[in-house]
């Protein structure tokens, strides 16, 4: 009797070794990596139509790209900036949607979101070669020219207009979230149940993992290389975005100059804070919210952030302390290799 | 009171599991055997066996704009980039699988294969 009931006890012992040992060998799946929208994609599709779900996607992407960059020829963004202050351009559903969504954040967010920045933005040239401070005045008279309300759209006709000559567009804030909301609808056209899909750092995942457990996200460190992170979130059916200054930046004179343009300074955002990573399920929301979130600041970010369903967030200062939205309140997973940051669960 | 056979059956098999779960910790940490990838502009460029290197290896990549990648026993790095903003050069050196050095301008990258396999995804 004794003897068995050890036996039991090793095979108890025992399973769980052979479990770990035999998941190991992943679910079919395919993944991509390429460079589109000014970022790197990153796609993992599981199931049967993986690949071909996959390859949809990022051909989806690429004219996503086509549509709505700044100079691509034939860009609907491109038509409708160079015809500023001047006619009516005809747009695409698409164009339509994400200029309507756009204003909505706007709106939403009292301008501190606003795809208007676009002069501001070319002025500033972030990561281009073109990069460099503009003068006081300058700045000035560009954000005179920055104002969503100028941004006319006729959704019954699909076509929009700048009111003003020199005003532009720029979708670098909100452009990403719509594709990866698009990505994730090819994936379940095809029947996909499980997927996770990255356009630089802007995250979208279908459903759990396809052991049934959720995806875990990590949370960039802001002042260390890309995959070393302060934290981590689990998430099923769900778009983690962030947006901080250490996307894209140059740093002259110790002062750091990132790519997150403050629409009513003209300067990048100074709100007291290094990252924002918005949870929700929409990604378009997300991104345009965590560059909003970014802009406002702690408090008023966080403010914003609360005042919606279903939306969550971590907020990094420049203090390196992290304060998260009540939601996520023991939710979080503070994982912070560099022990430089603190997390504060009680503002 | 237990027999000295079931004590001896009973240090056996702790032994067994013991050592079954180490053997399995082993093969999972990363380091060993990493491999690095080369891309620009979507295509792979060069796979490297980061342990296979000897001194210091150089590969130039020529897009755009051009970058020098420097290799050495178990790490690889952007060393020198004409690039406008340089953050491939300011990431410094990667070694674990799943790391990712980048420089979108040149859209190039180097990434160590294999999983990270803390988490699925990283919201940067």
């Amino acid at each position: 009797m004794r003897t068995k009931s050890i036996i039991k006890i090793f095979f108890l012992l025992i399973v769980p070794l052979i479990v770990t040992s035999c998941s190991r060998g992943e679910e079919p799946h395919y993944s991509m990596q390429e460079f589109h929208m000014g970022t790197i994609i990153t796609e993992k599709v599981y199931g049967e139509n993986a690949e071909k779900a996959a390859r949809e996607a990022m051909d989806k992407i690429v004219g996503i790209e086509g549509l709505m960059s700044l100079d691509a020829e034939g860009s609907e963004i491109k038509k409708l900036n160079d015809n500023s202050g001047k006619s009516w351009v005809e747009l695409s559903p698409e164009t339509i949607y994400v200029l309507e969504k756009s204003k909505e954040f706007s709106d939403l967010s009292g301008g501190t979101f606003d795809i208007t920045v676009g002069p501001l933005v070319k002025a500033w040239g972030i990561s281009t070669d073109n990069q460099r401070i503009p003068g006081d005045d300058e700045l000035k008279n560009l954000v005179s020219l920055t104002d969503y309300n100028d941004l006319l759209i006729d959704k019954s006709s699909n076509r929009a207009m700048l009111k003003r000559e020199g005003q532009m567009v720029d979708l670098g804030g909100i452009a990403k979230g719509y594709a990866a909301d698009c990505a994730i609808e090819i994936y379940k056209k095809h029947g996909i149940k499980s997927a996770i899909i990255n356009l630089g750092g802007n995250v979208k995942v279908l459903g759990s993992k396809p052991d049934g457990t959720p995806w875990k996200i990590g949370i960039q460190n802001p002042r260390a290389p890309i995959g070393k992170i302060v934290g981590i979130v689990e998430v099923t059916d769900k778009t983690v975005v962030s947006s901080g200054d250490y996307q894209r930046y140059f740093i002259e004179d110790s002062v750091r100059y990132h790519h997150i343009i403050d629409p009513r300074t003209g300067r990048p955002a100074d709100s007291g804070l290094m990252g924002v990573t918005v949870i929700t399920d929409s990604s378009i929301d997300a991104d345009a919210l965590s560059t909003a979130a970014f802009v406002l600041g702690l408090e008023k970010g966080m403010e914003l952030v609360e005042s919606l369903d279903g939306v969550e967030a971590v907020f990094i200062d420049v203090d390196k302390k992290i304060y998260v939205t009540d939601g996520l309140k023991g939710k979080f997973i503070f994982e912070d290799e560099s022990k430089e940051y603190e997390y504060v669960e009680e503002r | 009171m237990l027999r000295k056979g079931d004590i001896v059956l009973v240090a056996v098999m702790i032994l067994v599991v013991a050592a079954g779960y180490y053997i399995i910790n082993l093969t999972r940490s990363s380091g060993d055997g990493a491999v690095a990838v080369i891309k620009l502009n979507n295509e792979v460029v060069k796979k490297i066996d980061l342990n296979s290197v000897a001194g210091t290896e150089l590969v130039r990549l020529e897009g755009k704009y051009s970058n020098v990648i420097a290799v050495e026993k178990g790490r690889i790095r952007f060393q020198d980039a004409d690039c406008p903003d340089r953050l491939c050069v300011n990431t410094g050196w990667i070694s674990l699988r799943g790391e990712t050095a980048v420089c979108l301008p040149n859209k190039a990258m180097i990434v160590i294969e294999g999983e990270d396999t803390a988490t699925d995804g990283i919201a940067y």
